[in-house]
């Protein structure tokens, strides 16, 4: 019963149906990676995980505890999500990756030290801290969003195209950390139309009916 | 104010009508095709004048508590109807919220200002309640679908925004604080603004219509201080309150943003 379980799940969108009875079970320290063709719902779901969608139907739980339980703004914290776009409020990179432990669900301080290391460890050099968050390229958006979900530490991790704009370096970097991730224990869902950095992580592919 | 008014004779209005023959025969002479709207203006202009002149003087006449509030009600109905309207979007329940909020704000500003301050003696005299709710509703107004327009741009627009807070683990009030504080601040702008240039570059109508009357300037100064202070009060309370009640209604339990609940309202 460990891990993110999805279970039984009917998800609506506008009115339309996307998906009745759908399961997805990812234990801790295992990849998912959730297929369908372009419309089919792939980030409805992953948003359907965090919350952020109502589900019409079914049950949600990390390591057999709802959401309701323990609140849904710590569920989030525990299921990150990181949007296919990355998005920053006005303000530093430093301020944006400070921001989650501003709010009542952090637990500990800003760790400057680790978001440096992971920063660096993404290809990004340091100066990009002080740099104005709304002026960073996509890509380099994409690599400060993912740093953002780490430093949270979460149980499970909900990645919707996170190297559509990396190039094979940073793609590296980014499969380095995830795979020290999956170590530590994190369940890890990733939406990617890539097969390759999820088959060298050993992802399970989960088929979704379109 | 004892001196009054001069009043107009019917040939006195013809007389002004000829002014707005001179707008007309601009439009005609520039072909800007405005001759028709200005006469629509034109007739409304005096209609609605006329009638609602007979209604106050029907309502300051019977004194009656009832017909009173008969007019606030309509009055601040017809000011929730213009403020939703001027919203480039709108969710259910937008008017019922900006008809609340303005019964509230209206009837409490009004009503302390004239009891407490003026000081009108029975404290229901239409002659008093009446123009000044009239000038919180027009502030309220103007203030509240500013708010709205504001929060729901962020709300829908920026979408993303308050979503990447959510899914970081904030919860919907932490998410959605600085969009409303936002929206209040761009729901205050008219009324400071109008703070800071009255009397250089604006003599408000109230006060115009005081001197007009006879009243010495600075008595009509007075008054208008407290009006101008009425009505910050009113447009602060008013944009915090609908505000409030649209957070209240976008977010649902879960911390959830549902955006599908906001509506484009094509213009």
């Amino acid at each position: 019963m460990t891990g993110l379980r999805l279970d039984e799940a009917t998800l609506e969108i506008g009115g339309r149906r996307l998906f009745e009875g759908l399961c997805l079970r990812c234990d801790f320290g295992a990849c998912v990676s959730p297929r369908a063709p372009s419309g089919a719902g792939k980030t409805t779901l992953l948003r359907a995980l965090a919350g952020l969608t109502p589900l019409e139907k079914g049950t949600l739980t990390l390591d057999g505890e709802a959401p309701a339980s323990m609140g849904m703004p710590r569920w989030r914290r525990r299921v990150v999500y990181l949007a296919q776009r990355p998005t920053f409020l006005l303000g530093s990179v430093r301020e944006n990756l400070a921001r989650p432990f501003g709010y009542a669900t952090a637990e500990g301080a800003f760790p400057l030290g680790r978001a440096e290391a992971l920063l660096e460890r993404l290809g990004l050099h340091q100066g990009v801290l002080d740099q104005e968050a709304r002026t960073l390229s996509v890509g380099e958006g994409q690599r400060v969003a993912l740093v953002r979900a780490l430093l949270l530490e979460p149980c499970a991790l909900l990645l919707d195209e996170p190297t559509s704009a990396l190039d094979p370096g940073a793609i590296e970097g980014l499969e380095g950390l995830l795979r020290e991730r999956l170590e530590a224990g994190v369940a890890l869902v990733w939406v990617t139309h890539d097969p390759d950095p999820i088959a060298r992580l050993g992802a399970k592919v989960l088929e979704l009916p379109s | 104010m004892n001196e009054g008014v001069i009043p107009l004779s019917v040939f006195d209005l013809a007389l002004a009508a000829s002014l707005v023959l001179v707008a007309g025969l601009t439009s005609l002479a520039l072909r800007l095709g405005l001759g028709r709207r200005l006469l629509v203006a034109s007739l409304r202009t005096i209609v609605q004048l006329v009638g609602v002149g007979y209604l106050l003087r029907w309502v300051f006449a019977i004194e009656h508590v009832f017909a009173l509030f008969a007019v606030l009600l309509v009055m601040i109905a017809a000011a929730s109807k213009a403020a939703v309207d001027r919203s480039s979007r709108r969710f259910e329940g937008a008017l019922f919220g900006a008809f609340g909020t303005l019964v509230l704000v209206g009837l409490i500003t009004t009503f302390s200002v004239t009891s407490v301050v003026i000081g009108v003696q029975p404290w229901h005299r239409a002659q008093y309640v009446i123009p000044l709710l009239g000038m919180v509703l027009g502030n309220g107004l103007t203030g509240i679908s500013l708010a709205l327009d504001s929060l729901l741009g962020s709300f829908d627009e920026g979408r993303e925004r308050v979503e990447m807070e959510l899914s970081l683990g904030a919860s919907r009030w932490e998410a959605a604080r600085d969009p409303l504080a936002e929206a209040v601040r761009r729901g205050m702008i008219p009324i400071l603004n109008a703070m800071s240039v009255v009397g250089i570059v604006s003599l408000p109508g109230m006060m115009t219509g005081q001197i007009l009357a006879g009243a010495d300037p600075l008595d009509a100064v007075r008054y208008q201080i407290v009006v101008m202070f009425m009505l910050a009060a009113a447009t602060s309370v008013g944009c915090v309150g609908v505000t409030l009640y649209a957070f209240r209604r976008l977010f649902d339990d879960e911390h959830r943003l549902r955006g599908e609940r906001i509506v484009r309202t094509p213009s």
